[in-house]
């Protein structure tokens, strides 16, 4: 108990204030700071006859970063990778319910995925660079729908990596393969590449969790500073990575959406007991 | 998210499409063509066959007379040698295999385990030709010397196994095949009988030498078991290999369309026969006596693999678990 | 005897076994290539590669044989590779919760094992009869035959051995399914499947049965694939089984440098496999 104040107030004074909230912890739409990008509305999951979502309900905000956290099979990674159908890669699962980006529900049959995919960015847990050189990891989702010309590529990798903190490091070994890179790097190859076809919206599952304490402090670092252009999603099972990074937390458990409020509030005041029992430790 | 999508982009997610289909379509019609190429396969012997077969009718498998000149056809020496050939090659072939894999997974140091390994691969890339004439030049004469006098002068005299081992000492024969076949089939099912050893888990044989087990108990009454589909399965893959094997085989044959009781005599298997006579086959029933030969080779053939594939299947799903 | 004693006594039998039929294994393995090298050398020299196949009795080598091998190896590869790589594609990428799938995946490893000798029959049965002639056309097709098989298999297992979460990375930025497997998975799986060209290169070099058929033999030098043409095996086979020794030490020449071929292949194929599978 201790320990967890002490990290949650030591942490409160690093997070920016979140200027006016209204905050009701189940009425997201209310707080509308800024525009929700991302509507869900009585979203379940099936994983052939297992159900794993139960009428999940939440809004994501634009310009904000959204934490899921839960213990394991708890369903947010499951939720994340609905945002851009990426599920349906698998036979035997799909979704029923709405998922309205930008007003327009996503898991209706007339969507274009691979449109919806170039404007939903995603990063996995374990980096994941083609094994292509650094230069073409980050052209090559450029290159899949938009024509440029040789220098106008150069300069957008260039302002991809530069955002990704990784230019310095790599702008001499651009041919080089992206593999050559070491753990940290990779991920913020990653995250490069995400960024370089300007999406929307921002999908990151767990994505510090395969790295050192350092490359994870500056992929933090990172997400604090992308959070201005994009509506940033986490998910992630580091409760400490939650409350520092985040503006709104949403806590999951075994399928269902527990409760969903502004970061300080989740962790200072959680209205569920469960809440309060996983941030505390106590399961999970 | 823009409902109204600009042109090129729209244009541009159509092309993208039609692309994924084309790609999987493809893929898919090849895919049939694995298909449609094994049915042709069947329907080309089979078209070639049928004049034989209407002459003959069900006969052509008990009969041992092959007379192009009076044009009387029996496929019965050739199916003979075939399975003899093959009975003798698996007989040696797979105790030595079966050794040979032991010797991988147990015994061998590791580091020689990887050489040693690639050098049974080696063996068994070497191709059918490069066995025959090393068995007729090399292995046959050798035969001629020492074993198969050794052979006639011990078990040719006793009673009724005596028969398979009379005769004058010619070097080429079936028996000569059939070990020739059993050099040859031995490090497939080497490799294929290792590849199933590895899939026992470790725990399992590591609890039997816990307990005390000598390495040949823990083979025997542990990795042998558990593995036994695996094993079968690539005894049979090995014994589809022989039935079909051509070349090693007709240079120590001896071509001759006879069934004689003794093993050093010549004989004659399908594949030999098709590879000596078919070029030089005239007449339409010749023709499609041979066809009639190479159906039924691949008949069996299928057989035995097909089984020997469901059963390595059935290992493969046992371990997965 | 006490039971201890007799079941070390029995294990001593076994292990001893073992190490003997390893023995065999290996001695079989030098056997071979000390007799191909100690009558195979003597036939080395410029002549082998650069004179055609000779009358008996005459000064001779076998360069037509070997151009007629490598020209229906090159274009049994080249045609049979894509073919053997699509369809692998297919039982990787897209087979999944099929039926036809394991169908196919099936009747390939039984083509795998198919005995050669068929397929020249077939061939000759769709290429020979239909063009009223032997031709190289054919050698290479029933040689493509034998290529599918294998490429299919090494393409589908390399394949598979590419993780999902690199194909997700790929779809996730919008890329179409097709460049997902062409621009990543493929490019991920490059080594393993150029390991599985190389086997069925050495694989089909020394076959001999499937161009008895088909291509025949020629004495003369020929680059028309429209006839006859002359192979290292089918050469060996006569030339080994005549009576003319010059022949035969032709044979030895020409069986010595496919087996030493098809040895390199191997070995530099396993050699790209384990050392693409430790980069990974």
């Amino acid at each position: 108990m201790s320990d967890l104040s002490f990290a949650t107030g030591g942490v409160r004074n690093t997070i920016k204030p979140v200027t006016a909230p209204r905050v009701q912890a189940r009425s997201p739409a209310a707080v509308a700071e800024t525009e929700p990008k991302i509507v869900v509305k009585d979203l379940r999951f099936y994983y052939k006859k297992f159900e794993a979502l139960k009428g999940i309900s939440l809004a994501l905000h634009d310009k904000r970063v959204t934490a899921f956290i839960g213990p394991s099979g708890c369903g947010k990674s499951t939720l994340l990778r609905v945002l851009n159908r990426i599920y349906e890669l698998y036979p035997g699962q799909r979704a029923t319910g709405e998922v309205l980006v930008d007003g327009r529900n996503i898991l209706d049959g007339g969507q274009d995925l691979n449109l919806l995919r170039a404007k939903i960015g995603m990063v996995f847990q374990k980096p994941t660079p083609f094994p292509m050189s650094i230069y073409d990891n980050i052209a090559f989702g450029i290159r899949l729908y938009e024509t440029l010309s040789p220098s106008q590529l150069d300069e957008r990798v260039e302002q991809a990596l530069r955002r990704a903190a990784l230019w310095d490091e790599v702008k001499d070994k651009l041919r080089q393969s992206g593999l050559s890179l070491s753990g940290g790097q990779q991920q913020r190859l990653c995250i490069a590449r995400a960024i370089a076809v300007k999406p929307e919206i921002l999908l990151l599952d767990e994505p510090a969790s395969a790295l050192d304490p350092i490359s994870t402090q500056r992929i933090e670092e990172l997400i604090a500073e992308l959070k201005s252009d994009y509506c940033i999603v986490i998910v992630t099972h580091n409760m400490q990575q939650a409350a520092r990074s985040s503006d709104y937390t949403a806590f999951m458990y075994l399928g269902e959406l527990v409760e969903f409020s502004e970061t300080e509030t989740l962790f200072t005041h959680p209205k569920e007991r469960r809440t309060e029992d996983y941030i505390t430790g106590r399961f999970g | 998210m823009d409902a109204a999508l600009n042109v090129t982009t729209r244009r541009r997610l159509d092309r993208q499409r039609l692309q994924d289909t084309v790609f999987r379509t493809t893929t898919q019609f090849f895919a049939a063509g694995v298909l449609v190429l094994m049915g042709a396969i069947v329907v080309a012997l089979a078209v070639g066959a049928i004049p034989a077969f209407k002459a003959f009718g069900w006969g052509f498998l008990v009969n041992s007379s092959w007379n192009p000149v009076t044009e009387k056809f029996g496929a019965l020496p050739a199916i003979y040698g075939t399975l003899v050939t093959s009975a003798i090659a698996m007989l040696i072939g797979i105790p030595l295999a079966l050794g040979i894999a032991v010797f991988l997974t147990e015994l061998c140091p590791p580091p020689l385990r990887r050489p040693i390994g690639t050098l049974i691969e080696l063996l068994a890339a070497i191709p059918s030709i490069i066995y025959g004439i090393w068995g007729l030049f090399v292995l046959a004469p050798f035969l001629q010397l020492t074993l198969q006098p050794l052979l006639i002068d011990t078990l040719g005299e006793l009673p009724w196994i005596g028969a398979l081992f009379s005769g004058p000492p010619l070097g080429l024969g079936i028996l000569t095949a059939g070990i020739i076949l059993g050099f040859m089939v031995l490090p497939f099912i080497a490799a294929v009988t290792r590849d199933v050893f590895l899939t026992v888990p470790p725990m399992l044989r590591e609890s039997a030498y816990g307990v005390g087990a000598t390495t040949a108990e823990v083979v025997w009454h542990i990795v042998v078991p558990f593995t036994r589909g695996g094993i079968i399965g690539g005894v049979m893959l090995g014994l589809g290999r022989a039935l079909g094997e051509t070349m090693a085989v007709t240079f120590v044959i001896g071509n001759a369309h006879r069934i004689k009781a003794s093993l050093m005599a010549p004989g004659t298997t399908i594949s030999a026969t098709l590879a000596n006579e078919f070029t030089e086959a005239v007449g339409n029933l010749y023709t499609s006596s041979l066809f009639a030969l190479g159906f039924i080779l691949f008949v069996i053939t299928f057989i035995v693999l097909a089984c020997a594939k469901l059963m390595l299947l059935r290992l493969e799903q046992r371990a997965a678990k | 005897m006490s039971l201890y004693l007799r079941r070390r006594a029995v294990n001593i039998v076994y292990l001893t076994l073992s190490w003997a039929a390893t023995g065999v294994g290996l001695l079989i393995l030098f056997l071979i290539l000390w007799t191909l090298l100690r009558n195979g050398i003597p036939a080395l020299g410029l002549d082998l590669f650069t004179i055609n196949t000779p009358p008996p009795g005459s000064r001779g080598g076998i360069a037509n044989a070997i151009f007629g091998s490598v020209a229906m190896t090159f274009v049994a590869t080249v045609v049979g590779t894509p073919v053997g790589v699509l369809t692998g594609t297919y039982l990787a990428e897209y087979g999944r919760g099929s039926r036809i799938a394991p169908v196919v995946r099936f009747v390939n490893d039984i083509l795998l094992s198919a005995p050669s000798i068929i397929i020249g029959l077939f061939v000759y049965e769709l290429l020979v009869v239909r063009m009223g002639h032997f031709s190289a056309w054919a050698g290479a097709v029933a040689l493509a035959i034998i290529v599918v098989p294998v490429v299919v298999r090494t393409t589908e297992d390399m394949l598979s051995l590419v993780p999902g979460s690199l194909r997700e990375a790929a779809i996730a930025l919008g890329a179409p399914q097709w460049k997902v497997i062409v621009m990543v998975a493929y490019r991920a799986a490059l080594q393993g499947m150029l390991t599985g060209v190389m086997l069925a290169v050495a694989r089909i070099a020394g076959e001999t049965a499937p161009l008895l058929f088909t291509a025949l033999n020629n004495q003369f030098w020929s680059a028309n694939m429209n006839a006859p043409m002359a192979n290292l095996p089918v050469v060996i086979y006569q030339f080994a089984l005549s009576p003319y020794a010059d022949w035969q030490v032709l044979a030895w020449g020409g069986a010595m440098l496919i087996t030493i071929t098809i040895l390199v292949l191997n070995i530099v194929a396993r050699a790209l496999a384990s050392w693409s599978n430790r980069t990974l």
